[in-house]
């Protein structure tokens, strides 16, 4: 386009200063090495931090005196590792999306949305639920070793905190759901008209 | 540049040709300069691994500004997560206030400010149309790269057209 063609704001926005970069082929392949050693440690601290909590839970289960508490952390540590599985395999930490060059950006945008609705959809299955049933077998054995309406009620209420943290966490998702699928509504009718 | 160059030739004139507009383009998509050099860096890189895999089947105009768009796409989405302030589209800024300021309009640095502030708050493909638009493309090459009908860049282009008209109270030269 040449300048007597470019109306006033396309002007302004063409001759704004702009910080470019320009990169030799061998700098921008040790950029990429650098990049994907950043990513490569952002996963590691994910999984470093699954690692902590999952000793932490297994000194607990080695150290625990009765097959109830054992059986609690074990289920604990066996969700956890579910969920790291869970995180892994939907990418949430992907070091560059796929098909950036394939896909149009209607296509794009939209896989994207749908990947993020996909994660935020399940986030039962995968978030959620793998921590319950450590949880409810630890209700039971602390029900059992305290056999007191005063433990009980404490333990209630134990149980209706998380439950609502839950929910809150369910909500939220849910809410999100909605919105992203407004927007992918928005795109399906973008690329089907005319 | 051809088909028959090698990723390293491609990306060399790549960075050439368009290195400018890549630099508007990661301006329009993030405000923060530390993250604007993450990105800027980021598509430099998506491009250069890109062409390894160019076969010559869209022009290398589209297959640039493509990546460059998605990578920046991908980037504001994952950034939506950690900001507050919502994505509109272009039929929401349509009802901004108009800036009839004229003071205001005749300062350059404003006027740059607003419009930038304007493209930074729009939906990514919205975001992408209007930029497209600002980059002098023509419809035939917005929808291409978009996967946007002709009929669906064109009425965008006349919304964005107006917009523009209305906020920085300047008529079309075209």
């Amino acid at each position: 386009m040449t300048n007597q063609l470019r109306n006033p704001v396309q002007k302004l926005w063409q001759d704004q200063p702009v910080e470019g970069i320009t990169m030799s082929a061998e700098i921008i392949r040790k950029r990429a090495a650098r990049f994907e050693r950043k990513i490569l440690w952002r996963n590691v601290r994910e999984y470093v931090a699954a690692l902590i909590a999952a000793v932490t839970l297994g000194y607990f289960l080695v150290t625990a005196r009765d097959v109830f508490a054992r059986v609690t952390f074990g289920l604990l540590i066996a969700g956890l590792a579910w969920m790291v599985v869970q995180l892994h395999r939907k990418g949430s930490v992907r070091s560059m999306p796929t098909g950036v060059s394939t896909l149009t950006s209607l296509q794009f945008y939209r896989t994207e949305l749908e990947r993020q609705r996909e994660a935020v959809n399940s986030v039962w299955s995968w978030y959620l639920a793998p921590l319950i049933p450590g949880l409810l077998v630890y209700s039971v054995w602390s029900a059992i070793r305290s056999p007191r309406p005063a433990a009980w009620l404490g333990l209630a209420l134990m149980n209706a905190v998380i439950a609502g943290m839950f929910y809150v966490v369910w909500k939220m998702n849910v809410r999100a759901a909605r919105c992203l699928e407004r927007m992918i509504d928005e795109l399906k009718a973008a690329e089907n008209s005319y | 540049m051809t088909v028959d160059s090698t990723p390293d030739e491609l990306y060399h004139d790549a960075a050439r040709v368009y290195g400018a507009a890549l630099g508007r383009l990661a301006r329009a998509y993030e405000a923060d300069a530390d993250l604007r050099r993450d990105l800027l860096q980021e598509i430099h890189i998506a491009l250069w691994r890109s062409f390894s895999s160019f076969d010559g089947r869209c022009s290398l105009r589209t297959w640039i500004y493509r990546v460059a768009h998605n990578v920046a796409a991908s980037h504001v989405l994952e950034q939506r997560r950690t900001r507050s302030q919502a994505l509109v589209g272009l039929e929401e800024l349509e009802n901004l206030p108009d800036g009839n300021n004229t003071q205001q309009a005749a300062d350059r640095r404003h006027a740059f400010d607003r419009l930038l502030n304007m493209i930074q708050r729009l939906k990514p493909l919205d975001r992408h149309v209007i930029l497209s638009y600002l980059e002098g493309h023509d419809a035939a090459a917005i929808s291409e790269i978009t996967g946007l009908s002709l009929g669906n860049v064109a009425v965008k282009i006349h919304r964005i057209k107006n917009l523009l008209a209305r906020q920085f109270q300047q008529g079309e030269t075209r």
